[in-house]
């Protein structure tokens, strides 16, 4: 919208909003405006509005004009931070506005603009066929004083400043009320819009108690979104008030229950920053105890952490699965922590490093109820057989979705070799499609430990198995 | 894999080089080859035990599945131990063989071998002789030890009855060190010794 209403001079000088706000553009190469992303334009200028756009200096919101003292409707009143001028650089515009009891907004909508002239155009008429029209209708009513056409009013608009063309041509006729399409900008073309707004008869009674305070108008998304509403004196939405915390404008501004909600959330967010940015700081220097490299610095996908319930030695979790899966040693040995050698029974992956109880038991038992949503691999659903009963990590669910207690694990332990090879190069396909899904806890499961654990044929016996108990 | 194990070999190696043990020249590592696969490794043998004032080179040959498996580590220098084999200096350790952790280093396992030279264990002996001797005869076997640190590791205490018990063997043609396998595996029992290497 803003950008139809600027000529086209200007064009190279703007910014493409599309490449500006989604960081990509359809017309790519062939885009006439300015690619340049948020960040690298000085975040001040951003915030000043509109006027960034233009590719102008911005000026100091006391001395622009308030968008909404022009139609009326400055909810702000004396405490507005624009300017409220009424006579001055805006006189032009108002005295428009006194001229007729009819007297029009303008919004740049071109087929209700078509429908309100007089000239009574079919809405579908194509773009010669209304410049020609709107010639006719020039000719006509030349002599008339009253009526003021559009293409003459570029005079106006210079008087009026840049800061109006956004808003579209603004024009309004005395009798007989008559806008002509400037052929140019005729999508800019001005919609009707009541100056007072119809109310209701609460409203004429008791104007005071019950005057629409916007508390349950909707935020406008794109002030929301970046801080900028092209359409200010048109749009119906309100505009939110600066929040620090969020750095948005996104504070609604006559809701109080809004404004309560949206700083409990922003608080709520920031404290999960917190929280990550301590995770981060405490995980940045750890190292691995089996590769010695500092785990945030390995390579992308195995920057995590296998966590160990029992002991708090840090390992990443590639290393630690291997470790865990070496078999030319007794299943004791590599089910201890390669550094206390304190057994534990599954590894828990982890993007972070936590060093506190409280954090420990929290991740394991989400860890633990993410692997009991994923059906288990070795029940499939009532089809197969799992050995590790219901002890097992995983969901054991028929196909209808009801759960079902397999009982304790089998105690016959020996499977046959070439079952169990299968089995591993299951899990660890598996393993690989769970990590892409998710991931922070990226639900890989400790199948793989398990069935180490299990296939390998040594004196450890059934009871070591208690040990999947919490 | 070579890959992590090289990657880990280097960054144990630094940290070797910093350590306080090599400080106090109790360990010491050095590379054979460039590739991070065959180190030599020095331990001192420890204060107030045969092989004090001894200096034990050892050969550690990384696999390339390390740290998931244990360095190969040998005696070079000739050892009188129960647990290190007089023969071929192969080390009968459990943390080299089934309770290594892959969290265990080249120094660890320097220190262990060093505190392996201080608290033998007989009853998982790698020399049978040897290991029999620590049993039987334990004087006998400190004097055996200390003359073989002497002997092979630089340590201090020459045994002049030992040397000389030695020198008679080696007139009769037998090369030295056959001559003190064989003088130490009978309690430096000459007779017994010439009769083992004539029969």
């Amino acid at each position: 919208m803003a950008d139809s209403a600027l000529a086209d001079g200007n064009v190279h000088q703007r910014y493409c909003l599309q490449f500006y706000n989604n960081r990509s553009c359809p017309y790519a190469g062939n885009c006439p405006y300015n690619h340049k992303l948020r960040y690298e334009v000085e975040p001040v200028a951003f915030l000043k509005g509109a006027d960034f756009f233009l590719g102008e200096l911005p000026i100091p919101a006391n001395q622009r004009p308030c968008h909404f003292h022009k139609i009326g409707q400055c909810l702000y009143q004396d405490k507005c931070r624009f300017l409220h001028d009424n006579d001055g650089s805006l006189r032009g515009y108002h005295s428009v506005e006194g001229t007729g009891p009819i007297c029009a907004v303008l919004k740049s909508q071109p087929q209700e603009s078509v429908a309100f002239s007089i000239v009574n155009l079919p809405s579908t008429s194509s773009q010669s066929n209304l410049d020609a029209t709107c010639l006719t209708v020039e000719k006509e009513c030349a002599s008339s004083e009253a009526c003021s056409v559009t293409s003459e009013n570029n005079e106006l608009r210079g008087e009026q400043g840049s800061e109006q063309n956004l808003e579209g041509e603004a024009g309004a006729c005395a009798s007989p009320p008559l806008v002509i399409v400037n052929n140019k900008n005729w999508v800019d073309a001005p919609e009707f819009v009541p100056r007072s707004k119809p109310k209701s008869y609460a409203q004429v009674v008791s104007p005071e108690s019950l005057a629409d305070k916007g508390d349950h108008r909707r935020l406008c998304p794109y002030t929301t979104k970046d801080g900028i509403c092209v359409n200010v004196a048109t749009c119906t939405n309100v505009h939110g008030d600066f929040c620090d915390m969020c750095e948005r404008f996104t504070l609604h501004p006559y809701n109080e229950e809004e404004r309560k909600r949206h700083k409990q959330e922003c608080i709520k967010q920031h404290e999960k920053n917190m929280e990550l940015s301590f995770a981060i700081q405490r995980s940045k220097e750890k190292s691995c105890g089996v590769c010695f490299e500092i785990i945030m610095e390995k390579a992308t996908g195995e920057q995590r952490f296998g966590i160990l319930p029992n002991c708090n030695h840090c390992f990443c979790l590639t290393c630690i699965r291997k470790w865990r899966q070496a078999r030319q040693f007794e299943n004791k040995i590599i089910r201890a922590c390669p550094e206390c050698r304190v057994t534990s029974d599954f590894v828990c992956p982890s993007m972070y490093w936590v060093d506190t109880k409280e954090d420990k038991e929290k991740l394991i038992e989400d860890y633990k109820k993410a692997l009991s949503r994923k059906d288990c691999k070795y029940f499939k659903r009532g089809e197969g057989k799992c050995p590790f009963g219901n002890k097992c990590f995983y969901m054991h669910a028929a196909p209808d979705g009801s759960k079902i207690d397999v009982g304790p694990p089998p105690r016959q332990r020996r499977q046959r070799h070439a079952d169990t090879d299968l089995d591993v190069l299951q899990v660890m396909l598996w393993d690989f499609l769970d990590e892409r899904e998710f991931p922070w806890h990226s639900l890989a499961d400790d199948l793989e430990d398990l069935v180490s654990f299990f296939t390998d044929s040594d004196e450890s016996d059934w009871s070591d198995y208690e040990l999947f108990v919490d | 894999m070579a890959n992590i194990a090289a990657q880990r070999i280097k960054r144990e190696f630094k940290e070797v080089i910093k350590s306080e043990e090599v400080a106090k020249c109790a360990i010491k590592l050095e590379l054979v080859d460039n590739n991070y696969t065959e180190l030599r490794g020095e331990i001192a043998g420890p204060p107030e035990t045969a092989y004090e004032g001894g200096n034990f080179v050892l050969e550690i040959k990384v696999p390339e599945t390390y740290p998931f498996n244990p360095p190969k580590v040998r005696f070079i220098t000739k050892i009188w131990h129960p647990n290190i084999s007089s023969v071929t200096g192969a080390i009968c350790l459990d943390i080299l063989k089934d309770q290594w952790a892959a969290a265990m280093t080249l120094r660890t396992v320097l220190l262990s071998l060093q505190a392996l030279l201080s608290a033998a264990e007989p009853d998982d002996p790698q020399d049978a002789v040897v290991a029999r001797q620590y049993k039987d005869n334990l004087e006998m076997f400190k004097l055996t030890a200390k003359h073989w640190t002497n002997a092979y590791a630089g340590g201090p205490s020459i045994n002049t009855e030992c040397d000389d018990k030695i020198k008679r063997l080696v007139d009769m043609g037998i090369e030295e060190h056959q001559a003190r396998v064989a003088l130490s595996s009978y309690n430096w029992d000459l007779e017994r010794a010439t009769e083992q290497l004539f029969s």
